[in-house]
């Protein structure tokens, strides 16, 4: 009983105090804009209509009540609700007494902004309903209790039996309706089940950038590249294990080859698209080779730090003086000309959306064939303990080199492409920052996985577009986000598995034998 | 008169100012189950080390059928014929079972990664087989119901027989088993003496082992060779080794051997 109360208040308190912490960054109204627009509804002036912020607190309120009945069992109806009303009303007293607080600063005419740039009194006023302060911290008390029992009394019931039950089965209709699905994709007329989902496919990937305008294909495209460059840099990190940091150099050597064969200044060359895409592949790989060759004897966190090394040096080389003749210097290289495909021009950035969706289709078809392959099993061999896969037989040093060279030409691929669509590649487009992102994508998404690496691509480049208004967090919104999933999905958005292989004939035909010596 | 399979002729390991391994000969014949005991630090497992490639020796000879292997890879020893388990189990723990035997036969496969994308006829086939192969090596040591089970979730003992199945697969002429019993209760031991037999009876596989339970050693080994501070002190059949004393003495310390006579006569008058 004791330690239930204690859960509840200190659910209570903590729920509190992120809710003071959020309005002190204007977090509040920000979501309140959000809500506005999503519903429909005019934001006149700089803050959000009343409601919208009801609407937030709630939500915090019901979140906290959640919590505080999260992890319990046997209790009664009654007993969620009393927890999570209880947990509600730790943090909506919180919230009053906060309340109160700002309502004291704008009767008094404090201005604070000095220090919180967020506390202007039109905020202040946003953030009390639009009432006296009194009143607005009384109405802030009131939602959070009453969402903290609501919050409880959601657990409350999913924990009654008949309720529970209820889950179950529908899960379990779930899991048979998924488990019938994938067998219609493995069973007898399985060509005809999988060529209908990829016309499917191929018609939604179609269509898709149709409705889509200018900038959503933009945003579209770039998400698809840094599916490319996560791929990419899955065979390295995910698949054979190699920690490579500067990533993004193989990336700029693809944009830059891009970029001196198809730009009027330096060198005015016109070489075309497709040569200039075919040799930006040829060199990033080159270029990974060469990279392996001195670190096969490194590991780890050497690996890492040469590999970042690397990737600074391309980057400083591609902007030094020296070389300014050649590669453009810091302003880097405008102009770019785009692809040309039968007799037709690049021009729009939907055509651009189709090439990248074709590089990522083709970027994945090499990735999950390879994946489940003797090249793969001798990858994941190394990744898992280097040593041993040696010790099995397995030439470690030229697959690790394979893993670099077959990465870094999904990088070059990627490169090229990018400059060609952006018609600008610069030094300052490759730096650390962008070798980061990609790391960061495929571990949020899932290391060593398709469907993880688009996922993660999407959080990472799609989502803060998507979320414009949170433009100014983004970084904040990344971190929490990276720090929360690292807690809760060690492994990834969508963690890796391991095929499983259809053995039962095997089995069948021989009960228990090893004649494998005698059977070739 | 059996030929000579491994050769190891007057192998040193020095570790810093430690030799691990000191002049140490020994010479296994093909087919036979070959035990290497002593006491803790006596340096078998540097002299498996020196012999599975893992260390370079600094002086002396490894010889595999009159050919010399000092120096090379462990891939290229492994390719040529000379797999290893480990003391402390080294198995690919996020791979299931079947893929764990699966590298084993690396070696075995032509298949490149170009096949692999290509998905090539040639891909296909080898793709079944490795699978065949790989579940046949499974059932021989009673894992086949393992087989997509991660292999770092298997239990202890079938750890080590996962390590034994993974090592089989590449078709060794010589098995080099680190403690394949350590840490087994008596009835997996006994599982586990089986296994050593009818791996030698099916697949005429040369065993060298080494052992701390003196019912395995004494059980299965044609011959024993005992290290103590880097230095083989006995070579012989099991009964020889038995009734060595310098062999008693470096278990049981100087005057061990009167101590160990003295016993038996107590026990068995």
């Amino acid at each position: 009983m004791k330690q239930n109360l204690r859960q509840s208040l200190n659910t209570g308190i903590t729920f509190g105090l992120v809710h003071v912490f959020l309005v002190l960054i204007g977090f509040n109204t920000l979501i309140g804009t959000l809500f506005a627009k999503l519903f429909g509804t005019p934001v006149s002036g700089s803050q959000p209509p009343a409601f919208t912020l009801i609407i937030y607190t709630a939500i915090l309120g019901i979140w906290a009540g959640l919590a505080a009945t999260k992890k319990a069992q046997n209790r009664t109806l009654p007993g969620f609700l009393a927890a999570g009303t209880l947990s509600g009303l730790t943090a909506g007293v919180i919230g009053f007494l906060f309340s109160l607080g700002l309502g004291w600063f704008l009767v008094n005419r404090v201005d604070f902004r000095q220090y919180l740039a967020f506390l202007s009194f039109d905020f202040i006023k946003a953030t009390l309903f639009n009432l006296t302060p009194l009143l607005g911290a009384l109405l802030t008390a009131g939602i959070f209790t009453a969402a903290g029992a609501v919050g409880g009394l959601v657990n409350g019931v999913r924990n009654i039996r008949r309720v529970k039950e209820g889950f179950n089965t529908i899960r379990l209709a779930g899991g048979r309706v998924v488990y019938n699905a994938s067998a219609l994709l493995h069973g007898r007329h399985r060509l005809f089940v999988r060529i209908g989902l990829l016309t499917a496919l191929a018609a939604l990937i179609i269509l898709l950038p149709l409705k889509w305008g200018s900038y959503w294909n933009y945003v579209a495209g770039t998400v698809g590249l840094y599916v490319i460059l996560g791929l990419g840099l899955n065979i390295i990190v995910g698949l054979s294990g190699q920690l490579v940091l500067g990533y993004i150099a193989f990336f700029a050597i693809g944009a830059y080859t891009m970029a001196l064969l198809n730009s009027p200044i330096p060198h005015n060359l016109m070489w075309g698209f497709w040569p200039a895409v075919v040799l930006g592949v040829v060199l990033a790989a080159l270029a990974g080779l060469l990279l392996g060759l001195p670190l096969m004897r490194l590991r780890g966190d050497y690996l890492a730090i040469v590999t970042l090394g690397f990737g600074e040096i391309i980057r400083i080389l591609l902007k030094s003086d020296v070389l300014t003749d050649f590669t453009g210097g810091p302003r880097g290289i405008q102009n770019i000309n785009g692809p040309v495909l039968f007799g037709k021009a690049f021009n729009s950035d939907i055509h651009f959306t189709y090439l990248i969706f074709a590089a990522v289709v083709l970027a994945a078809f090499v990735y999950s064939h390879l994946e489940n392959s003797r090249t793969g099993r001798a990858w994941l061999a190394i990744r898992e303990d280097e040593t041993v896969a040696r010790a099995t037989g397995v030439n470690t040093t030229r697959y690790k080199l394979l893993a670099l060279a077959l990465g870094a030409a999904f990088a070059g691929l990627a490169g090229a492409i990018y400059a060609s669509r952006n018609q600008f590649t610069g030094p300052e487009e490759h730096s650390l920052m962008a070798s980061i992102n990609v790391i960061s994508l495929i571990i949020v998404g899932g290391m060593g996985n398709i469907p993880g690496t688009i996922l993660g691509a999407f959080a990472l480049k799609g989502l803060p577009e998507i979320l414009r208004e949170f433009a100014n967090y983004r970084l904040l919104t990344f971190g929490a986000l990276l720090v929360v999933m690292m807690l809760s999905r060690p492994n990834g958005l969508i963690p890796s598995r391991r095929p499983r292989y259809k053995i039962k004939d095997e089995l069948e035909n021989n009960p228990g034998s090893a004649e494998g010596e005698n059977d070739q | 008169m059996t030929s000579e399979i491994i050769a190891a002729q007057e192998v040193t390991k020095i570790f810093g100012g430690l030799t691990a391994v000191n002049h140490v000969s020994l010479a296994v014949r093909e087919g036979e189950i070959f035990s290497i005991i002593g006491p803790n630090g006596a340096g078998k497992t540097t002299l498996f080390n020196c012999i599975s490639g893992f260390y370079t020796p600094e002086s002396g000879e490894v010889l595999f059928r009159g050919v010399s292997i000092r120096g090379k890879g462990t891939d290229t020893i492994a390719t040529i014929g000379i797999s290893r388990t480990y003391q402390n189990i080294r198995l690919f723990a996020n791979l299931t079972a079947l893929e764990n035997v699966m590298v084993g036969m690396h070696h075995q496969s032509r298949e490149t990664w170009g096949d692999a994308v290509l998905r090539t006829p040639r891909f296909r086939r080898e793709e079944r087989d490795a699978i065949r192969e790989g579940m046949k090596w499974l059932a021989f040591v009673g894992l086949q119901n393992f087989a997509n089970n991660a292999a770092g979730s298997l239990p202890y003992g079938e750890q080590r027989k996962l390590e034994i199945a993974r090592a089989l697969a590449s078709k060794p002429a010589v098995l080099l088993l680190d403690e394949p019993t350590a840490g087994m209760n008596p009835h997996e031991t006994l599982d586990m003496i089986a296994l050593i037999q009818r791996m030698r009876a099916e697949f005429n596989v040369t065993i060298i082992l080494i052992e701390h339970d003196m019912h395995v050693v004494m059980g299965i080994s044609d011959r024993v060779a005992v290290l103590d501070f880097g230095e083989k002190i006995a070579e012989g059949m099991p009964a020889e080794i038995q009734a060595n004393e310098r062999v008693i003495e470096a278990y049981l310390g100087r005057g061990g051997a009167a101590l160990a006579q003295k016993y038996r006569e107590a026990k068995c008058p």
